[in-house]
C-alpha cells in the first residue's frame, strides 16, 4: 500500500507531464481534467516549438557542456583528493576528511547570496565556467566522501604490489585504483552529472544572458514569459528530466558489479 | 643476486615501538627466515627493507649501498603477499608481466619471460584467466610468478604460505625450496610458523617485541636457543622450563624445582647466586625402567600423534612433556621413572643463557 501511495506521488506528475506535452494546445485548454492520451492525436509540434523557437538547442548544449565539465573534474579532483586523505598520512588530514563533510553542510541558498555579490565585484558573473566551479564545489564534498569510502575497501596490500613493481604513486592510482574503482567513479560521475544538469538556484541568480542558459534556467524563463503555454512548459520539462533519466538507466548496471573479486585468498 | 645488510633500524607508530636496533645480514643467495609472533614487527621489518615503511633510523643495504633515499620500485626488490595482492582486472598473463612492463621491457621479451616462469611454476595454462577464476593454490603460484619474473636482487616473501590448506601448504614449502636451491636467490621470508623456518631457513631470525632475539642456523636455534623466549617459542611440544635454584651438592649440582630436584651433573658454571631457569626438550627426557631413573613422574594425559605420542606427565608441581613412541602404552595416573641427559640441559639466568 505504502509502495503504491509513494509510486502515485512520484509517476503522476510525471505522467501528467509526458501526456500534457503531446497533447495539442486546443485540447488541453478544452479539456484540461483530460488524463487520457488518444493516439491518434499526438502532436509533437511544442517539442519542435521549444526546440527550435524558444533556443532550447542552446540551452541543452549549454547544459551538457557545463554538466559533462562538472563531472569530468569533479570525478578527477575526487578521486586524487579522495585518495589523498583515505591513503597518504599528512599533517591535518583528520581535519582535511571532516571539513569535506562540513562544506556540505552549508545549504546553497546561504552561499548564493554573499557568491551572487562576490562575483559580481570579480566581474566572473554571467559565465558557464564560474557556474561549473560553484557546481564543483557543490559536488566534490560528496564526491570525496563517496569515493573515500570506497577506497578505504580496495586493499592496501595490492597497492603496495604495485609499489613494488615498479609504479609511482600516480601510476598506482591509474593502473590500479582507477580501473577498481570503476563502479564508484560511475556513481560520481552519474551524481555530480545529475547535480549540474538539475542544478536550478545558482544559474537562475549568476546567469543573465539568454546564450548562457542552462535547461533549468531557459524552462523558468519562459514559464514566466507573457504568454505561456502549458504545453510548451512540458516540453520543455520533459526534454530535461528524459536525458537524466536514461542515462541513470545506462548507468545503472555499472554501479553494483563487484570489482576487487579474485585479488585477495578470498 | 644481492646481499642484504639492515644497521639498526628503529620504527614506531606514534607510541608503539614496532623496531628497536635491529640488525641483521644477509648473505648472497640465503634463505632467510624471521620467525616470531604476531605483532613482533617482523612484517613491518620486511616493509621497512621493501622501502613501503620509512623507518625512523638505520639504514637498509643492498650489496653494501644503501638504498635508503630509494622508492620501493628502485630498489629491485620484490615481494609476495600474505593476501596475494593480485591484480584483479588482469589476467594471469598482465599480473605476472606487470613489473617488467612498468620497466619499459620490450613486449617480446616479457612475454618470453612470463612464458619461462610461468612454465617453472606450472602455471603456463593459466595465463588468460582472471584471478578471481583461480584457486588459492594457483593465486598463491601466480603471487610468486609475479615476483620471480623480475629475478630482482632480493625476494620478500610475506607469510605467503599461510593462506594455504595444511597440505598443500606442505608441498609448496618443498617447491620453494627446491626453487631456492636451483635459482640460488637472496630470500627474506617471514611466517610465525616454526615448522616452515626450520624447514626452509638456511639462517633463521627469531623476533621479539620488534627486537631481534637470536639469529643463526635453524639447528643451532633449536639446540642452543639464547633466551628462554627463543627455547619456548621454538619446538612443538615446547620445551620442559621449570625455575629453581642450583644446590652444590659435593661434586654434582643439584637442580632444586618445585617439588622435585634433578641432578644437573658436572656443570662447568660459577656458583650461581639465585633463580635460574633449567629447560630440556620433550625427546630429550628417557622413560626407565622402574627404580633405576631418579625422576619419577605421574602420567596425566597421553596425545597420540600417529608417528608419535606426546606424554603429558607432572612432576613435583610442575607439568612434563615427553615424547615416546608410537609403540609406547601407559596409563593415566601410572608412576614412570625418567632420565635427562645432563648434557642436553638448556640453563638461563635470568632469562639468558648461561651454559
Amino acid at each position: 500500500m505504502g509502495i503504491l501511495f509513494f509510486v502515485f506521488i512520484v509517476a503522476f506528475p510525471f505522467y501528467w507531464m509526458i501526456v500534457s506535452s503531446l497533447r495539442p494546445l486546443e485540447e488541453i485548454l478544452m479539456n484540461p481534467a483530460n488524463l487520457g492520451l488518444d493516439i491518434h492525436k499526438i502532436d509533437l509540434s511544442a517539442y519542435y516549438d521549444v526546440l527550435f523557437d524558444h533556443g532550447f538547442v542552446r540551452y541543452i548544449l549549454n547544459s551538457l557542456y557545463v554538466s559533462i565539465i562538472t563531472a569530468a573534474l569533479s570525478v578527477a579532483l575526487s578521486t586524487v583528493g579522495g585518495y589523498a586523505v583515505t591513503r597518504l598520512r599528512f599533517r591535518g588530514q583528520s581535519f582535511m576528511s571532516y571539513s569535506i563533510l562540513i562544506i556540505y553542510m552549508f545549504p546553497a541558498i546561504v552561499l548564493v547570496i554573499p557568491l551572487y555579490v562576490i562575483f559580481s565585484h570579480m566581474g566572473l558573473r554571467d559565465s558557464i565556467n564560474v557556474l561549473i566551479l560553484v557546481y564543483l564545489a557543490q559536488t566534490l564534498p560528496v564526491a570525496l566522501y563517496m569515493l573515500r569510502s570506497y577506497f578505504k575497501t580496495l586493499p592496501l596490500e595490492m597497492e603496495n604490489a604495485g609499489l613494488i613493481d615498479g609504479c609511482t604513486r600516480f601510476g598506482v592510482i591509474w593502473r590500479i585504483i582507477i580501473p577498481l574503482s570503476a563502479p564508484a567513479l560511475a556513481s560520481v560521475a552519474l551524481y555530480t552529472f545529475m547535480i549540474a544538469w538539475n542544478e536550478f538556484l545558482f544559474a537562475f541568480m549568476f546567469l543573465d544572458t539568454p546564450d548562457k542558459f542552462t535547461l533549468s534556467r531557459g524552462v523558468v524563463q519562459m514559464a514566466g514569459s507573457i504568454h505561456l503555454s502549458k504545453q510548451l512548459v512540458m516540453a520543455a520539462s520533459v526534454l530535461i528530466t528524459l536525458p537524466i533519466l536514461f542515462l541513470f538507466l545506462f548507468f545503472e548496471r555499472y554501479l553494483v558489479r563487484g570489482m576487487t573479486s579474485g585479488a585477495m585468498k578470498g | 643476486m644481492a646481499s642484504l645488510t639492515l644497521k639498526n633500524i628503529g620504527k614506531r607508530f606514534g607510541k608503539v615501538v614496532a623496531l628497536s636496533g635491529v640488525d641483521l645480514h644477509v648473505e648472497d643467495g640465503e634463505f632467510c627466515v624471521l620467525l616470531g609472533p604476531s605483532g613482533c614487527g617482523k612484517s613491518t621489518l620486511l616493509n621497512v627493507i621493501a622501502g613501503l615503511v620509512p623507518q625512523d633510523r638505520g639504514t637498509v643495504e643492498l650489496d653494501s649501498h644503501s638504498v635508503d633515499r630509494l622508492a620501493p620500485r628502485d630498489r629491485d626488490v620484490a615481494m609476495v603477499f600474505q593476501s596475494y595482492a593480485l591484480y584483479p582486472h588482469m589476467t594471469v598473463a598482465k599480473n605476472l608481466g606487470f613489473g617488467l612492463r612498468m620497466r619499459g621491457v620490450p613486449k617480446t621479451t616479457i612475454r618470453e619471460k612470463v612464458l619461462d616462469t610461468a612454465s617453472l611454476l606450472g602455471i603456463d595454462g593459466l595465463l588468460n584467466r582472471k584471478p578471481r577464476e583461480l584457486s588459492g593454490g594457483q593465486r598463491q603460484r601466480v603471487a610468486m610468478g609475479r615476483a620471480l619474473v623480475r629475478r630482482p636482487k632480493l625476494f620478500l616473501l610475506d607469510e605467503p604460505l599461510s593462506n594455504l590448506d595444511a597440505r598443500l601448504r606442505a608441498n609448496v614449502r618443498l617447491e620453494l625450496k627446491q626453487l631456492h636451491s636451483r635459482l640460488k636467490t637472496t630470500i627474506v621470508y617471514v611466517t610465525h610458523d616454526q615448522v616452515e623456518a626450520m624447514t626452509l631457513g638456511e639462517k633463521v631470525v627469531v623476533m621479539r617485541d620488534g627486537a631481534v632475539r637470536q639469529t643463526g642456523r635453524p639447528e643451532t636455534i633449536y639446540s642452543f636457543p639464547a633466551d628462554t623466549f627463543v627455547a619456548t617459542f621454538i619446538g612443538s611440544p615446547e620445551m620442559n622450563l621449570y625455575r629453581g635454584m642450583i644446590l652444590h651438592n659435593g661434586e654434582h649440582s643439584v637442580f632444586q624445582g618445585r617439588g622435585f630436584s634433578m641432578d644437573i651433573g658436572d656443570l662447568r658454571l660459577n656458583p650461581m647466586e639465585g633463580e635460574v631457569d633449567v629447560g630440556f626438550r620433550p625427546e630429550d627426557v628417557k622413560i626407565v625402567e622402574a627404580g633405576t631413573g631418579k625422576l619419577h613422574a605421574r602420567v596425566e594425559m597421553i596425545s597420540d600423534v600417529g608417528s608419535e605420542k606426546y606424554i603429558h606427565t607432572r612432576i613435583g608441581q610442575e607439568h612434563l612433556t615427553l615424547r615416546a613412541t608410537k609403540y609406547a602404552s601407559f596409563q593415566p595416573d601410572e608412576i614412570i621413572d625418567l632420565a635427562i641427559d645432563a648434557a642436553r640441559l638448556h640453563i638461563f639466568q635470568k632469562g639468558v643463557r648461561v651454559n
